[in-house]
């Protein structure tokens, strides 16, 4: 999976907008959105509300764990525990980077939480990378990661999998590697 | 048509339509264009834009969209003449026009239905009143005629005596009303000025219908600023359209921005600036900047040795080593950038620049970019007229285009690169045509013309960059020259245009004086001067006191003027 689709899955999320125009519910094949009032909040998927901030249609109100006293407290659990932490949203990384990015100017502080959700990201993907490596180290069978997100899993996954693969073709290998071909290499 | 409501009588019509743009070759015109362009984005308006620069390119753009489109936006051009006698529109197309240019051609004015000015109306345009340049008597005439029918013979006599009083006395009111006629419109059109620039017409637009956005306002500021750098607009209309702009600003920039709730650093700021009037000297070296502003090395004379020396001194008077002078602006000692401002301007007042620091804006977003509105017209006009290398007029449009959005950095600092280059090459020809005494008093105006090999004559066969020399060079010659006559002169300079066409573009600017309205009788001058001589000339530029001429019908045409103005 590229990130590309991550990125996608996390734009069906929803957000909270304030509206300045108004618009009767609309229909749609993934449900019901609206109706649209001047000045009354409403949630809209990621997608849509970004598409209307573009056009100056609307101010998004964020989510609320992004906040800088939540996501330092987040931070800081991150970095006590060895196991993975619960996160406020499944996809905090891709929400975080498209909501600062369209509409940094609705957000307070966007600066400190950029860097906040970058630090957290960082010391889990460090962890995930650690257990990856002490996974194979110790040659173990199977291993379960609790509150990974999907983006997260993704950055390690084919990486993982390819590398164990290579490994077992090398061990494989290695049984009858006192035979002729291995003069090859 | 004047527009009272923008948004009802232009947005709303336009909203659901196929709309072509036609959008000059200046900087305010592609600022009016962003802003409209950003509008249009938001409320997924069709459009197709087309550069325009000069009066055929744009008759050649409607007889080629005129089938496919019948809202028609003209972004600075089309005002100042009658636009249904040169375009020859069908009775169902419609022109929103906005324009800075003036006067506005009254039939535009007086026309209800085809075509629509976007104008402010508290400039004064001293439109004349519909009846004292349209009258329709024809009718009039017709009716006396039919009552005369059918009455007694005896009394017909009578009544075709009387008939012919009548008739002669109309015919003479007739006369005497066409004279005036003809007094009233020469009086309005005499002069060619400017009114408030197109970007700010559109902000308005933008801002009544509360989608204004910091960049827009940014936008708005760089059309002003441009009008300003071109000498466009009397130094009262800066000020008062500056505090108008600042109200915006400050309305913008200032909301809720305290400990608690900080914006992002990438988020764009506008700031107000009592800024240094020096040419791009944030992106260049202090030194270079005070070389090749106009202002500074007219005030100091720099074409001269005795100049070099007073800049010298300046700088001694200022304190500022000459090392730290001539190193890029950026990289000067903080502890001398400080205050630098203040330093400058007590110096500058010693050496008689008074005016060394003029009311501007500046934005900052992320850590490293500030831009001075300034650098940014600068910066744009000189990719538009960007003759580096072959390529189609579009495509430095649209490079210019593209270098006013935040988002293009590269092409921002590569009209940065060319911008100093221009201003160079203008302050070295203005160098050489003070020394080498080109600059002629021929009575009633100056005149200067540019010899074929100059060094960068192919620069100033574009119009935006020849205007910009010959107020340069005529700022610099009422500083240098000592005939006091000879500093209330306008100037009249030449360059060649195309060797081998054999034409050469002429352009007429405004006395320099400290009162001067910026009002420019050279348009209508041109025109009766080449009528008069049958001069071979093309009023192609919207611009009417920027012409295109045959070589050989230079020295005619220019007795023609001495004659026609003294």
């Amino acid at each position: 999976m590229e990130p590309a689709e991550a990125e996608f899955l996390a734009e069906k999320e929803l957000v909270t907008i304030v509206p300045n125009f108004s618009l009767d519910r609309i229909h749609l094949i993934g449900g019901d959105l609206g109706p649209f009032n001047p000045g009354l909040p409403v949630e809209v998927p990621v997608w849509l509300a970004i598409n209307l901030k573009q056009r100056q249609k609307c101010r998004l109100i964020p989510p609320e764990w992004m906040d800088v006293a939540k996501l330092e407290e987040i931070r800081e659990q991150e970095r006590k525990e060895d196991t993975f932490t619960p996160m406020p949203s499944p996809y905090y990384m891709e929400l975080t980077k498209l909501l600062l990015n369209y509409a940094s100017d609705n957000i307070p502080k966007a600066d400190e939480i950029r860097t906040l959700v970058k630090d957290t990201w960082d010391t889990r993907v460090a962890k995930l990378r650690l257990s990856a490596d002490s996974f194979v180290r110790q040659q173990e069978a199977h291993a379960k990661l609790d509150n990974l997100t999907l983006m997260e899993i993704n950055t390690t996954g084919t990486f993982l999998t390819q590398a164990l693969d290579h490994m077992y073709k090398l061990r494989t290998n290695l049984q009858p590697g006192e035979s002729s071909h291995s003069q090859d290499f | 048509m004047f527009i009272s409501d923008c948004r009802r009588e232009f947005y709303d019509v336009i909203v659901s339509q196929r709309v072509l743009l036609l959008v000059a070759s200046d900087v305010d015109a592609l600022c009016a264009c962003k802003i409209l362009q950003a509008l249009f984005q938001c409320d997924h308006v069709q459009y197709t834009l087309v550069p325009v620069s000069g009066w055929q390119e744009l008759e050649t753009a409607f007889l080629e969209h005129k089938d496919q489109f019948k809202y028609f936006v003209l972004i600075n051009c089309g005002a100042n003449v009658d636009l249904l006698e040169i375009l020859q529109p069908e009775e169902d197309t419609f022109f929103f026009v906005c324009d800075s240019h003036r006067p506005i051609n009254v039939v535009n004015v007086y026309n209800d239905t085809q075509i629509k000015l976007l104008v402010k109306q508290d400039d004064d345009l001293g439109v004349p009143a519909y009846d004292d340049i349209f009258r329709d008597d024809e009718d009039e005439e017709e009716d006396s005629e039919n009552e005369s029918e059918g009455s007694e013979p005896s009394e017909k006599r009578r009544r075709f005596e009387e008939d012919i009083i009548e008739r002669t006395m109309k015919r003479r009111q007739r006369r005497e009303w066409e004279a005036r006629r003809r007094e009233i419109l020469f009086d309005y059109e005499q002069y060619e000025y400017h009114g408030t620039s197109s970007a700010m017409v559109m902000f308005d637009l933008a801002w009544i219908m509360s989608k204004d956005l910091n960049d827009m306002l940014w936008w708005a500021i760089v059309g002003l600023t441009d009008q300003w750098i071109q000498d466009k607009i009397t130094q009262m209309k800066y000020v008062t359209d500056i505090g108008t702009l600042q109200r915006h600003v400050s309305r913008h920039n200032h909301r809720n921005e305290d400990e608690e709730n900080s914006l992002s650093i990438d988020c764009m700021r506008i700031a107000f600036e009592y800024d240094l009037r020096l040419a791009l000297y944030q992106h260049w070296s202090l030194y270079e900047s005070l070389c090749n502003t106009s202002y500074t090395s007219a005030s100091l004379k720099l074409w001269s040795v005795q100049g070099q020396k007073r800049l010298q001194e300046f700088l001694a008077d200022m304190g500022l080593p000459l090392k730290q002078v001539k190193q890029k602006f950026n990289s000067m000692d903080m502890s001398l950038k400080e205050n630098l401002r203040e330093m400058i301007e007590e110096s500058a007042n010693k050496f008689g620049m008074k005016d060394l620091r003029f009311q501007t804006f500046s934005i900052h977003f992320g850590f490293k970019n500030k831009f001075s509105a300034s650098d940014i017209v600068y910066a744009t006009a000189s990719l538009m007229e960007n003759i580096e290398k072959e390529e189609p007029e579009t495509t430095n449009f649209i490079k210019a285009l593209d270098s006013l959005s935040r988002g293009n950095l590269d092409k921002l600092h590569q009209g940065l690169a060319l911008a100093k280059k221009q201003l160079r090459a203008i302050q070295q020809t203005v160098a050489s045509c003070i020394c080498t005494n080109l600059v002629i008093s021929q009575g009633p105006f100056l005149y200067c013309s540019l010899m074929e090999g100059t060094p960068d004559v192919k620069l100033f066969s574009k119009p935006v960059s020849l205007c910009l020399l010959s107020k340069y060079l005529l700022k610099s010659f009422v500083c240098s020259t000592k005939n006091k006559r000879c500093k209330l002169l306008p100037l009249i300079m030449a360059a060649p245009m195309d060797v081998e066409q054999g034409t050469v573009i002429m352009v007429g600017i405004p006395p320099e004086t400290e009162s001067s309205d910026k009002k420019n009788f050279f348009g209508r001058a041109f025109e009766k001067a080449a009528d008069s001589t049958n001069s071979r000339t093309l009023h192609n530029h919207f611009d009417m006191s920027i012409i295109e001429l045959k070589t050989e019908d230079r020295s005619k045409f220019l007795d023609a003027l001495i004659s026609l103005l003294s």
